[in-house]
């Protein structure tokens, strides 16, 4: 009860303290505002922080313009047609993210196995590769679509097995063996098109789609190598998902910074000693001090939690986002204790803190989210804690982990709340600070 | 009350207190004198638990201070203004008192402190001797049996101080044992029955102010502007710019014999010894050195 009481009274004092409130409550509201702004948040569709891209549409088919059109339905695309010269212009003059252009002949390749697959071009201005990536993700995804369309309509693929067939007969320089094959697999494909109605009443219905019962394994051979996170397929990420989990941890931070100044605070003041000759014992006021940072980094993911979802956020798991809050509150007051022993003096705790607490946050993701960052820092960045409490927290927002797949984080995090209070109060008791 | 049994206390080579003996009877104010660094801090640390002698020990009441039980019985104002700037005057005393699970005199410390106006302000907005004597008050906020004042009026003005002055006054009708640690000798004598001079960790002496005053205080000095010597008459001391100056265990006969004698003063000023001259007999330096 009295370990609460000091508690009370550290976030009361914290409270008083403009600064470090602003820190823990203000900051990571701006950070995830500004984040999720930044990376097309808002919430109004098209136009607002989507991605523009300059389309040149070099074969001007059907299929060429359904493919547009299927990739402009993306809210975080915005296509402008363009000549191939203005495109590449404006990517290099940064006016727009990326240059695609659909070549000729794509409406009768795309999609059929016996053809080399068609060659989209895809321009990015380099100081842009995070939405590179995401945009490689989104041109596979529209053909990906294309192709599902063009096979669930037979009468848009029979005229191309007509058209092959008719240069087979052409070729004069083909030997007869293949030829004959190849007469053999079309006749084959066009009597299976012909019965793909046929199949769909009889067979496909599971899922009231037409071509359910249809697998056609040559999708995957669609030239964008890249995949969107499998997790997103299920829950495609607003902004907000991915800004305010990392501007989260700004506000834990700050707990971090604040509380961990809180001892040396209490032994300049001369409080320490009231407290020490008071009945309270030593662990009691070490636990007081952490259970303050504990309670204020719950107060301060609760907010962020309630602001991120006014905003659109919308937590997948909400026991899953609970439990790894309480968490994180454990392994960051854990890492409070550490950084309370790292000085002696008011100051020299606050810089070596922050001096930490941003390396942590570089490397974490608290600053540039780890899935947009190189594949070196990204290794990296299984050392920081901060990456840990990120991970763990899109997990629970969108990454819609198991919690199986959830419980290495919450272990590790456990972990280093664990070695942080016992390396803390370790230290703290031998230099008889206390 | 309080039995501090051959204590010693060192930090690394350095000998804060060295072979400390005292004994304090119940209901008596007690005075430590000594210059900074003299020792007086460790032993009110020591005194009040927050850290063990390396040898001898200490009992209060019988009971070892490191003991939470012990503690519940000691109020302390550290000599550094232990109180929390940020919250106000009540909620420092209601926090206080918390950790004692005693909330019964909050109110009578607002009293006391004449802080009962202010109770709602932030201490931040405190006057120095304001938060002085809060931090008085919250010694005293769970009834201790001994109290331990350290330097409670450094940085004070004289109004606050003699406001101090009069709240410990007060405790010391109430009954309560207090030990109270200066380098201010007037505050001494004014407010306690017994010394303890210690110098570099040591007692150097231990009694009543006057017991002290006798054993060590030496003679008075006399400083006189003299206008008549009349001729034969022997001047006890050095005549300097019509001012005569001597030390006499017996300043007013002397003077008075003097008189008799012809010799004529147009001012005259007798000052008694003191616990500076006494810590100067002791220890060959001034007591704010």
């Amino acid at each position: 009860m009295r370990i609460l009481k000091l508690a009370t009274k550290d976030i009361r004092l914290l409270m008083r303290d403009r600064m470090a409130a602003f820190f823990i409550f203000g900051f990571p509201v701006l950070m995830g505002l500004f984040f999720g702004a930044v990376m097309g948040g808002g919430g109004g569709g098209k136009g607002k922080g989507a991605m523009v891209v300059a389309v040149v549409d070099n074969d001007q088919s059907e299929i060429s313009k359904t493919f547009i059109d299927e990739l402009s339905k993306n809210d975080s695309i915005k296509i402008e047609l363009s000549s191939r010269d203005d495109a590449m212009e404006s990517v290099r003059k940064g006016n727009r993210t990326a240059a695609l252009v659909v070549p000729a002949g794509f409406g009768e390749s795309a999609g059929i196995l016996w053809q080399p697959q068609p060659e989209i071009e895809l321009c990015t201005d380099p100081s842009k590769q995070a939405e590179a990536g995401m945009l490689e993700g989104f041109v596979m995804q529209a053909v990906a679509s294309l192709i599902g369309e063009r096979f669930q309509d037979p009468n848009q693929f029979l005229p191309a097995i007509e058209q092959q067939r008719q240069a087979l007969a052409d070729d004069t320089t083909m030997d007869p063996v293949s030829k004959s094959l190849l007469k053999t697999f079309f006749g084959s494909l066009e009597t299976m098109l012909a019965n793909v109605d046929q199949l769909n009443q009889n067979e496909g219905t599971e899922d009231g789609s037409p071509m359910s019962g249809i697998q056609f394994a040559n999708i995957k051979k669609v030239p964008v190598e890249k995949r969107t996170p499998e997790s997103a397929e299920s829950k495609q990420p607003k902004s907000w998902d991915i800004s305010f989990p990392q501007a989260m941890l700004w506000g834990v931070l700050g707990c971090v910074a604040g509380f961990s100044t809180s001892l040396a605070r209490e032994r300049s003041m001369g409080t320490m000693v009231r407290l020490r000759a008071s009945p309270l014992a030593q662990w009691e006021i070490v636990a007081g001090k952490a259970l303050a940072c504990f309670m204020a980094t719950i107060a301060v993911i609760a907010m962020m939690v309630a602001l991120g979802m006014f905003m659109g956020m919308s937590p997948a798991n909400y026991l899953q986002l609970a439990t790894v809050a309480l968490v994180i509150g454990f392994s960051f007051a854990g890492l409070m204790m550490v950084f309370s022993v790292l000085g002696k003096s008011e100051q020299s705790v606050a810089g070596v803190g922050w001096a930490l607490n941003m390396v942590m946050a570089m490397f974490g993701g608290a600053m540039i989210p780890a899935m947009f960052m190189p594949e070196t820092f990204r290794k990296l960045s299984v050392l920081s804690p901060v990456r840990w409490a990120i991970y763990s927290i899109e997990g629970a927002v969108w990454r819609d982990f198991s919690w199986g797949e959830q419980l290495p984080n919450l272990l590790t995090l456990l972990a280093i709340g664990i070695v942080g209070s016992v390396i803390g109060t370790v230290i703290l008791s031998k230099r008889k600070e206390l | 009350m309080i039995e501090v049994n051959c204590v010693s206390k060192s930090y690394g080579d350095f000998k804060a207190v060295e072979g400390l003996d005292l004994v304090v009877q119940r209901g008596e104010t007690f005075a430590l004198l000594g210059p900074n660094g003299a020792g007086k801090s460790t032993t009110i640390g020591m005194l009040v638990g927050l850290m063990r002698p390396d040898s001898g020990s200490i009992r209060i009441d019988q009971r070892d201070p490191m003991l939470p039980t012990t503690r519940t019985m000691i109020g302390v104002a550290p000599q550094a203004l232990a109180v929390y700037e940020e919250l106000t005057a009540l909620e420092n005393l209601r926090f206080f008192a918390s950790l004692y699970n005693d909330h019964s005199r909050i109110d009578w410390c607002l009293e006391f402190s004449g802080l009962k106006s202010r109770a709602n302000h932030r201490v931040s907005t405190f006057s120095g001797g304001m938060k002085r004597r809060l931090n008085i008050a919250i010694a005293v906020v769970n009834s201790p049996q001994v109290l331990l004042l350290d330097e409670p009026t450094v940085g004070v003005d004289p109004q606050s101080r003699n406001h101090i002055f009069d709240c410990i006054s007060q405790l010391q009708d109430d009954g309560m044992t207090i030990i109270y640690t200066t380098h201010y000798m007037e505050e001494v004598e004014r407010l306690c029955k017994r010394v303890a001079i210690m110098d570099h960790g040591k007692l150097m002496a231990i009694g009543t102010v006057d017991e002290l005053l006798e054993r060590h205080g030496g003679d008075s000095k006399v400083s006189a502007e003299i206008s008549n010597v009349p001729t034969g008459v022997d001047l006890p001391g050095i005549v300097n710019d019509g001012v005569l100056e001597f030390h006499s265990a017996e300043p007013l006969e002397t003077t008075l014999r003097l008189n008799r004698a012809g010799v004529e003063f147009r001012t005259l000023n007798v000052r008694r010894p003191d616990l500076e001259s006494v810590f100067l007999s002791l220890t060959g330096r001034n007591l704010r050195d």
